[in-house]
């Protein structure tokens, strides 16, 4: 063994201690990547393995359907067809896209930026919607060339439909794909789901939706499926039958025809909303198959804002209609009494400023039920010196005036109830007393929605109940409050509003139909401060954008039945006979009045 | 010819030890060659065959133990030319199978001469070094070297890497074993890292991209690094205890390649875990060590050099197989010894094996004249 005691080098470069120091590296090095790999990292790789073995797939549940008060579909879901992709199985992504583009039409770069987009948001194995709501000619040459595409799959997914599009936009709203935003917001949506954007769609999106199921499947290298588990069920959407009745809802649609506005129709005691209109109006159902860009950019160039959901999202001043909360208030304060009275010369002076009646001749010696049969201006030009600014503010938001109602409908607007601060806040200006007249006769900065007019009509009618209106059936009615009126008080503002239907000089006398108790009080909202040329000219000969807002706020009753129609046509001109019949022809419909009666 | 007396001086240990790592080997491929399909268990016969395999080794084995290794001495030289004879054959003749011309017809057996090639180097190589005086010096260094080089230059181009590198790592072993003098080791230490790089042109596209794929698996995760990805998942997803016999889902679902032969390990370290594949590596070390005692307590340096050759046989593939199905070293065509399936490896194992007993039990016998 001499050869291995050379003096030379240490002994562990030759030799049998040569093997040793080999042996322990290989100890060391392999037991440490063992330690590493199956104890350090071994979490990480279970998973791994686990995702290996397992594909995931959703299953979609249907969103609830939405039928009208007596059953009539409303909104409903149909199977519709979409290219997909699934990544895991595509050989060549980027000649995929190319023949998509080519059997769809759509541009290269945009598939390529869905694709982009959508691919982080999609798990492994699932299919990826590329191009959703194709037509049915483009699903058969696509599954006649299947072989050739792997990994390109016709997914079908259930498409919203709305069978009375126009007529119900604004209170439906629609649904249509969900954008980056809400995808990130909402853990439960996948990429091409559909979810609501407006209107009821939207506000009760969780009811509507149910809940998505999950599939698991146990597959080899190859893909073949082992086993399938249901991990968990899909849940139906919820059904909602609304409050709405189809019916009534073409009667209000079609009795404002092509003029702008809105039209609100509810039960006075439950505060279920019948009828909701808001026109113009735009076709739903286009939103839900991905509306086109020049189409979008009409709606939102049109100047008539056919997206705008006017009940709700439009504010106004109230008109003469506010003189029932004016009056009201001159009531319950004792400012005035039923029967004392004012004398209306037709203009009214404060300080150097004269104010005038609409009635240039005067109405003389005023009443309050004549203040408000006739509309006087005057009258209530006194009562509002008298009542102040604050006090009429705070009786008017208390009657729900300036607040938004609660009702299943998004983006509502408040409006505004004026105050000294309010104006010193909003234009650093002080109030004029001036103002306050104005504000008396609904106008100048006050603003409501026709909603609110509606819900302040059903609480003069159901004994008080500020109700919260309401788009669902059978809901118990939700009492938000009190209106601050006597039942004393609130009967003579009704009798007024009769007396302006029945008796003569009754500015609501369209609304007459005998044998019915049917009250109403008009209102006709300025838009500008009429300029003198237009003062004295007919309604048709002022440009459109300057002509006055016509109101109607009506209630009807039949056989223990309480009904308020309130309709609201944009530069209408007057309250009467413009936004009048209107809302008799709603009434018509509610109070079963046939024509020719 | 034999000495009864002899039996008493068998190194038992390695006996044991090879028996065990073959059982395991055995045990694990029933696992390996199980398929798990919607309709239940299916299990190939790979096992049953590496059996029968392991019992023509075991017969091989214990004639060349009866043999004193001395004898090998003689028969060295013949034996390496008919090796080369074989190899030049089959470039000539051979069959190819999956592209690679490996083995040789002989109607009723594919023989593949590399096998038996890898024990006439070590035999002619452990007979040239015991002659040699003291530690290689330049010339003693090259001849050592053909006698690897040549074979390795036919192997290689069969194509077989694999092979053609075991040659050559060990006859390098002996070498190392030997012991070079300073002037040739000081040399090495600076050309071989030098050489390294230029080797990169002898190499075949597959094999580079088997390289290329090892520095970067995430390039390619379907393609050539899905051997090392999934085969990391396997060994990963055993955590501590494994999964259970039997229970391996990356192998039973087909997800891990080659899995009874290059990737068996994995198998392994997915069903048995952290724990497992310690026993194994301590199995295997000990095993190993057992060659070490022998190599220090042979009587002449021929047997030592043997002993030290199989060593080198042993450790080098069990470095590059688990090295490989642990993700740090390439992918290179080398199968673990008694753990992976293979024919004629087995037989060849139980042979290496066989010639260190031998040298083991004839420690005491003294030279008769």
């Amino acid at each position: 063994m001499g050869a291995f005691n050379s003096p030379e080098r240490p002994q562990i470069f030759s030799g049998p201690p040569l093997l040793l120091v080999f042996l322990v590296i290989l100890v060391c090095i392999f037991g440490i990547r063992l330690w590493y790999l199956q104890i350090y990292k071994s979490d990480f790789y279970q998973g791994r393995a686990q995702e290996n073995r397992t594909r995931q797939s959703t299953m979609f549940s249907p969103r609830g359907i939405i039928r009208d008060r007596t059953g009539v579909l409303l909104a409903e879901n149909n199977p519709a067809y979409a290219l997909a992709l699934v990544r895991e199985d595509c050989p060549d992504i980027p000649k995929t896209l190319d023949q998509i583009s080519r059997w769809t039409g759509q541009p290269r770069d945009e598939l390529q930026k869905a694709f982009e987009i959508g691919r982080k948001r999609v798990k492994h194995f699932d299919e990826q919607v590329i191009v959703p709501n194709i037509p049915f000619e483009l699903v058969a040459l696509v599954e006649a060339h299947r072989q050739d595409w792997p990994g390109l799959v016709i997914a079908v997914r259930p498409k919203r439909s709305y069978a009375h599009g126009e007529t119900l936009a604004h209170v439906l709203g629609y649904v249509a794909r969900a954008n980056e935003e809400e995808l990130n917001n909402d853990p439960d949506l996948q990429l091409g789901d559909n979810v609501g954007k407006q209107g009821v769609e939207l506000m009760l999106e969780r009811r509507l939706r149910g809940t998505k199921g999950l599939q698991e499947f146990e597959v080899d290298a190859s893909g073949r499926v082992l086993s399938s588990r249901i991990v968990s069920s899909p849940v139906m959407g919820e059904d909602l039958n609304l409050s709405i009745s189809l019916p009534l809802q073409e009667v209000a649609t079609k009795a404002l025809g092509d003029r702008a506005g809105s039209v609100v129709a509810m039960d006075a005691d439950t505060g279920e909303v019948l009828a909701l209109v808001s026109l113009p109006s735009y076709d739903p159902n286009e939103f839900v198959v991905g509306i086109s860009h020049a189409k979008w950019k009409e709606l939102l160039e049109d100047p008539l804002h056919p997206l705008q959901n006017r009940p709700v999202q439009s504010t106004y001043p109230p008109g003469s209609i506010f003189k029932l909360a004016v009056g009201g208030l001159g009531l319950e304060s004792g400012t005035v009494k039923p029967s004392s009275t004012v004398f209306c010369p037709g203009s009214y002076k404060l300080g150097q400023r004269v104010f005038r009646c609409w009635n240039k001749g005067g109405h003389g010696t005023t009443d309050f039920k004549k203040s408000l049969r006739e509309s006087c201006d005057v009258y209530y030009y006194q009562l509002g010196e008298q009542l102040g600014v604050e006090a009429i503010s705070d009786f008017a938001t208390r009657c729900g005036f300036g607040v938004k109602t609660g009702v299943e409908l998004p983006h509502e607007r408040a409006g505004n109830m004026p105050t000294p601060e309010w104006k010193l806040n909003r234009f650093g200006e002080k109030w004029q007393g001036g103002e306050t007249l104005n504000y008396a006769i609904g106008q100048g900065y006050t603003l409501t929605t026709p909603l609110q007019v509606a819900r302040f009509m059903a609480a003069l009618v159901n004994e008080g109940k500020i109700l919260r209106p309401t788009l669902l059936l059978s809901e118990e009615p939700d009492v938000l409050g009190e209106l601050p009126m006597r039942p004393a008080t609130r009967k003579l503002v009704l009798d007024a509003m009769v007396a302006t239907v029945e008796e003569e000089r009754g500015t609501a006398r369209v609304l007459r139909r005998p044998g019915l108790r049917i009250g109403g009080k008009t209102g006709t909202a300025q838009v500008v401060k009429l300029q003198e040329k237009y003062e004295k000219k007919k309604t048709h000969e002022i440009p459109y954008k300057y002509r006055d807002h016509a109101w109607m706020a009506s209630f009807g009753e039949k056989d223990g039945k309480r009904f308020v129609v309130v309709a609201m046509v944009e530069h209408g001109g007057h309250g009467g006979s413009d936004a009048g019949p209107v809302a008799g022809a709603v009434l018509d419909v509610l109070l079963d009045v046939r024509s020719g009666d | 010819m034999f000495d009864r007396r002899l039996i008493f001086h068998i190194n038992w240990g390695l006996l044991t030890l090879t028996a065990i790592l073959f059982l395991v080997g055995v045990m694990n491929l029933y696992s390996a060659s199980t398929l798990r399909l919607a309709s239940g268990l299916e299990i190939d016969t790979y096992f049953n065959k590496q059996l029968l395999w392991g019992g023509v080794g075991l017969c091989v084995m214990t004639a060349l133990v009866l043999i004193d290794y001395r004898h090998l001495k003689s028969v060295s030289w013949a034996y390496f030319i008919l090796c080369l004879v074989l190899l030049l054959g089959v470039s000539v003749a051979g069959k190819t199978i999956y592209g690679a011309k490996r083995w040789l017809d002989l109607g009723f057996f594919n023989l593949q001469p590399t096998e038996l090639t890898k024990i006439a180097v070590l035999i002619l190589g452990a007979r040239l070094m015991a002659r040699m005086e003291g530690k290689l010096g330049w010339i003693n260094l090259g001849k050592a070297l053909l006698v690897g080089l040549v074979p390795a230059v036919l192997v290689v181009k069969q194509p077989d890497l694999g092979s053609a590198l075991n040659i050559l790592l060990i006859l390098g072993g002996m070498i190392l074993f030997k012991g070079v003098t300073g002037s040739v080791f000081k040399v090495l230490v600076v050309v071989l890292p030098i050489m390294i790089p230029f080797g990169w042109f002898f190499l075949h596209d597959y094999q580079k991209q088997r390289i290329m794929t090892f520095l970067d698996p995430g390039n390619d995760p379907l393609g050539a690094g899905y051997h090392i990805i999934q085969s990391q998942i396997a060994i990963g997803s055993g955590g501590f205890w494994g999964k259970g016999f039997l229970e391996g889902t990356q192998s039973q679902l087909r997800f891990l390649p080659e899995k009874h032969t290059d990737f068996a390990f994995a198998v392994f370290g997915e069903e048995w875990g952290f724990f497992g594949s310690i026993i194994l590596l301590i199995l295997f070390c000990s095993f190993l060590y057992q060659i070490y005692i022998v190599t220090m307590e042979a009587k002449d340096d021929f047997g030592s050099y043997l002993a030290a050759g199989v060593f080198f046989y042993f450790f080098w593939q069990i470095l590059i197989n688990i090295g490989m199905v642990l993700g740090i070293m390439p992918v290179v065509g080398i199968p673990l010894p008694f753990i992976s399936y293979g024919g004629s490896a087995s037989v060849v194992n139980f042979c290496m094996v066989g010639l260190v007993l031998n040298v083991a039990m004839r420690r005491f016998v003294f030279k008769k004249g």
